[in-house]
C-alpha cells in the first residue's frame, strides 16, 4: 500500500505556478470573455500555452508526479476560468484512442465541449463506456448535449479520476474568487472605511475561507485515492465532489454578497468566473444527485478515511 | 396554478367579515375576467418596449378597477382599508396576475415622498400623472455611494432660480423608461454628510441627463447608470427644505415596506411555492422535507407581513420590524430560487429567458436564483438590515467606526 499524501509534491506546485504566470502572459481574465464570444476560437486562444506546458504530455493515469502535476494544472486553469476542458483531457484513459473523457450522468449526457474538434469518450459511474460521435449546438458556458454510441463496460477504473480533476479547477476557481473578493473589500469604503474592517464582513469571508481550505485537502486526499487506485476510490471522488459543490455554493454567495451589485457585471472577473463555475457544478450530476449516489454506494459502511 | 380548495376557501371566508369576503369575491371575479391568462408565455423574451407596453397596460387596466393605487389616501385615488388592501394582494398573487415592475417606484416611493414631504403644487403635477402612467426611477446610489448612501457625491449648486446638478446614478432600475427621478444631491459641500444633501424632483427629460444601461449577469439591461452633466433643475423640484434631503429620503424610503413586502410574500407562497412543487419529485423523501421546511418559512414570512402591515397601521411596528421581513424574504427567496436550480437540473441552466412582468420567483429558476441577489444587495443590503436589526430591535451599541 502506498503511503497516504495529502500535499502536492514541489514540483507539482511549482508547475501549477508556471501554468499560473503562463495563462496571465497568454491574456489572462481575457481569454474566457474573447472565447465566450466565439466559441470555435477555445482551442487558438489556449491551445498554444497548453502545450508549451506540455499538458498533454503529463501521464495522470500511470505516473504519480504526472498526476500531481495534472491537479496543479487543473486548479490554475480553473484560477483563470480557462476556456478549456483541461481537466477532462488530462483524465483521458489510457486504453482508448481519444482525447479525452468526460464522465456522464445515465439521464443527462452533457459537456462543456462546444466549438473544440476533439475526440471524446464518455463514461457513467458504472463504467459504461462511449464514444461521443455527436454533439449539439454550444450553450451556454461552451455546454453542449453529447449523442452516445456505448463501445463497452470496461471503465469503471476511469470514473474517480474523471470526477477528480474537474473539482481541482473547481478549486481554483474559489481561490480566485477568495482573493478577488479581499481585493475588493479593502478596496472598497463605506461609512469612512474599507468594508474588510467590519467584523461582520470579515466573518462572512472567513467561513467562504474555511469552506475553501476543507476543499483543498479533501482534493489532495481524493487525487491520492484515486491516483492509488484504492477500492474506495470512487467513493472518495464522489464525496470530495460533493463538497466542492458545498464550498462552491458558499464561496460564490459569499463573494457576491460582499462584492454587492458589480459582482453581476461583466466588469468583473467575479461575474465570469461564477457563470463559469456552474458547468463544473451541475455536471454530470448537482448536488443532490451527487450525495444520492455516494449515500448509495456507501450504504452503512462510511467512508473509509484518513484513519483506516 | 391551483386555486385554493373550497375548504380552505370557507376557513378564510368564516375569519373575514361579510364585507372583506364580498370583497374577496369580487376581486376574484375581477382576477378571472381581466388576467391575461396567457400572459407569462406572450412576456417571455420580448423586448423592453414590448415589456414596458405590457406594464403600461396592465397599470392602466388595475387602475380602472380601483386596483392599482389602494394604499394612497382617498382624496387621490386610493382610501382602502387595510383589511382589503390584503385581500387584494392575497388573489392577485392567487391568481399570478403580472407584477407592476415599471410603476413601482412611482406608486410608492415617489408618492410617497410627495405625500409626506411635497408641495401641493408638486401632488397636484404628480399624483395624478402617476395613474396615468408616468414612470418614476430612484437617483440615489453612487459608485461611491451604496450602502452608505449620505456619501454621495452629486452636487446641486445654487444658480439664479434653480439648481445646477453634475454627477452619476447608478442601480437605477428601470431608467431607460423613466419620465422622472426622485435625485438625492449634495448642496452643502461643508455640511456633515447627512445635513448637506437636498431631494430634488427631476425631468428625465431635462438637456444634460443621460442614461446607460448596464448588461448584468441574466443578460438583462434594467440596471442604469444615469449621468448627470450641468442638468438645471427649477427651484420648485425641491423637496422640502434645502439640505434636509436626508430626513426627506429617511421618512419616505421605509414607508411602504409593509403592503409591497405582504405582496411579494403572497407571490412566494402562491406561484413561487406551486412551481417548486410541481417541478419536484416530490416521492423522494429528501425533497419532501425541504419542501415542508420551506412551507414553513413562507407561512411564518406571510404571518410577519401581516402583522408589519397591521402595526404599521396601527402606528404599534416596531424600529426594526420592517427589516426583519426584508431580511426573511430575501434570505428565504434566495434558498428556494437555490433549490429550484438544485431541483431543475441541467435543464434549469439553459432557459436563458423568464417571463417579463413575473415576481422574483418565475420559475426559471437559475435566473431568479441570479435575480435573488437584488434583495440581499440593494435597498439596505442584508448587513445593514442585521445592523439595523442589532442596534435599534435589539438595543446593542452601535458599530464603533460607523460615522
Amino acid at each position: 500500500m502506498s503511503e497516504m499524501i495529502l500535499d502536492l509534491g514541489e514540483d507539482a506546485k511549482e508547475y501549477g505556478r508556471q501554468a499560473l504566470r503562463a495563462f496571465e502572459a497568454a491574456g489572462g481574465d481575457q481569454l474566457v470573455q474573447q472565447a465566450e464570444a466565439k466559441p470555435d476560437t477555445r482551442d487558438a486562444l489556449v491551445g498554444a500555452v497548453l502545450n508549451e506546458l506540455g499538458a498533454w504530455e503529463l501521464d495522470a493515469r500511470t505516473d504519480a508526479d504526472g498526476l500531481e502535476a495534472a491537479a496543479a494544472l487543473c486548479r490554475s486553469a480553473g484560477y483563470w476560468a480557462l476556456p478549456y476542458p483541461v481537466a477532462e483531457r488530462l483524465a483521458c484513459p489510457v486504453d482508448l484512442d481519444v482525447d479525452g473523457l468526460i464522465v456522464v450522468a445515465d439521464n443527462q449526457q452533457a459537456g462543456a465541449i462546444g466549438g473544440l474538434e476533439l475526440r471524446w469518450a464518455a463514461v457513467t459511474s458504472d463504467g459504461v463506456r462511449s464514444d461521443v460521435v455527436g454533439r449539439g449546438v454550444s450553450g451556454p458556458a461552451f455546454v453542449t448535449a453529447l449523442k452516445l454510441s456505448e463501445t463497452d463496460r470496461n471503465g469503471a477504473g476511469d470514473v474517480a479520476l474523471g470526477l477528480v480533476l474537474p473539482c481541482w479547477t473547481l478549486l481554483g476557481m474559489l481561490d480566485r474568487a477568495v482573493e478577488l473578493t479581499i481585493a475588493h473589500i479593502t478596496l472598497r469604503k463605506q461609512f469612512g472605511q474599507p468594508l474588510s474592517a467590519f467584523q461582520g464582513v470579515q466573518f462572512q469571508l472567513t467561513d467562504a475561507e474555511v469552506e475553501r481550505s476543507g476543499l483543498e485537502i479533501l482534493a489532495k486526499y481524493a487525487l491520492w485515492s484515486a491516483g492509488a487506485g484504492k477500492p474506495e476510490a470512487l467513493e472518495d471522488a464522489l464525496a470530495l465532489r460533493m463538497s466542492a459543490i458545498e464550498a462552491a455554493e458558499v464561496v460564490f454567495r459569499v463573494c457576491h454578497q460582499l462584492h454587492g451589485a458589480v459582482g453581476f457585471c461583466d466588469e468583473t472577473t467575479l461575474s465570469w468566473l461564477s457563470r463559469y463555475s456552474q458547468p463544473i457544478r451541475r455536471l454530470p450530476l448537482g448536488l443532490s444527485a451527487t450525495r444520492d449516489l455516494l449515500t448509495r454506494r456507501v450504504g452503512r459502511d462510511g467512508l473509509t478515511g484518513l484513519y483506516a | 396554478m391551483s386555486r385554493a380548495t373550497e375548504s380552505e376557501d370557507m376557513h378564510e371566508i368564516s375569519s373575514e367579515s361579510r364585507t372583506q369576503a364580498q370583497f374577496r369575491q369580487r376581486v376574484r371575479t375581477w382576477c378571472e375576467e381581466h388576467i391575461p391568462p396567457d400572459w407569462r408565455a406572450a412576456q417571455t423574451g420580448v423586448s423592453d418596449q414590448e415589456f414596458a407596453r405590457f406594464q403600461k397596460a396592465w397599470f392602466a387596466e388595475l387602475h380602472s378597477a380601483g386596483y392599482a393605487v389602494p394604499h394612497w389616501p382617498r382624496e387621490w385615488g386610493g382610501g382602502m382599508p387595510i383589511a382589503e388592501q390584503i385581500v387584494l394582494y392575497q388573489e392577485l398573487a392567487a391568481h399570478d396576475a403580472p407584477r407592476l415592475v415599471l410603476a413601482f417606484v412611482g406608486i410608492h416611493h415617489a408618492a410617497s415622498t410627495l405625500l409626506v414631504a411635497g408641495t401641493d403644487e408638486q401632488r397636484r403635477r404628480h399624483l395624478p400623472a402617476i395613474l396615468d402612467g408616468e414612470i418614476w426611477v430612484q437617483g440615489f446610489s453612487e459608485p461611491e455611494a451604496g450602502s452608505d448612501l449620505a456619501s454621495l457625491r452629486t452636487t446641486a449648486r445654487r444658480a439664479g432660480d434653480g439648481y445646477v446638478v453634475n454627477g452619476q446614478k447608478l442601480w437605477a432600475s428601470g431608467g431607460m423608461h423613466a419620465d422622472w427621478c426622485l435625485l438625492l444631491a449634495r448642496t452643502d459641500p461643508d455640511a456633515p454628510k447627512r445635513k448637506g444633501i437636498s431631494y430634488f424632483l427631476l425631468d428625465m427629460a431635462t438637456p444634460g441627463v443621460e442614461v446607460r444601461p448596464i448588461r448584468n449577469a441574466v443578460g438583462d439591461s434594467h440596471f442604469c447608470e444615469i449621468f448627470l452633466n450641468d442638468v438645471q433643475i427649477p427651484a420648485t423640484n425641491l423637496v422640502g427644505a434645502e439640505n434636509s434631503g436626508w430626513q426627506v429620503a429617511q421618512a419616505t424610503l421605509g414607508a411602504e415596506r409593509g403592503m409591497t413586502m405582504l405582496e411579494l410574500a403572497e407571490r412566494l407562497g402562491n406561484a413561487g411555492f406551486c412551481w417548486l412543487v410541481r417541478a419536484c419529485p416530490t416521492d423522494d423523501p429528501l425533497v419532501a422535507d425541504r419542501l415542508a421546511q420551506f412551507e414553513t418559512e413562507i407561512t411564518g414570512l406571510r404571518g410577519l407581513c401581516r402583522q408589519l402591515v397591521e402595526s404599521n397601521d396601527a402606528g404599534t411596528a416596531g424600529a426594526a420590524d420592517a427589516s426583519i421581513v426584508k431580511l426573511y424574504y430575501s434570505e428565504l427567496l434566495q434558498r428556494m430560487t437555490d433549490f429550484g436550480a438544485e431541483i431543475g437540473g441541467v435543464a434549469a441552466h439553459t432557459d436563458l429567458v423568464k417571463s417579463a412582468s413575473s415576481g422574483w420567483e418565475s420559475g426559471s429558476w437559475v435566473l431568479d436564483f441570479i435575480g435573488s441577489w437584488e434583495w440581499t444587495i440593494p435597498g439596505g443590503s442584508s448587513e445593514i438590515q442585521r445592523t439595523i436589526i442589532a442596534e435599534r430591535g435589539l438595543g446593542m451599541p452601535r458599530e464603533p467606526s460607523v460615522a
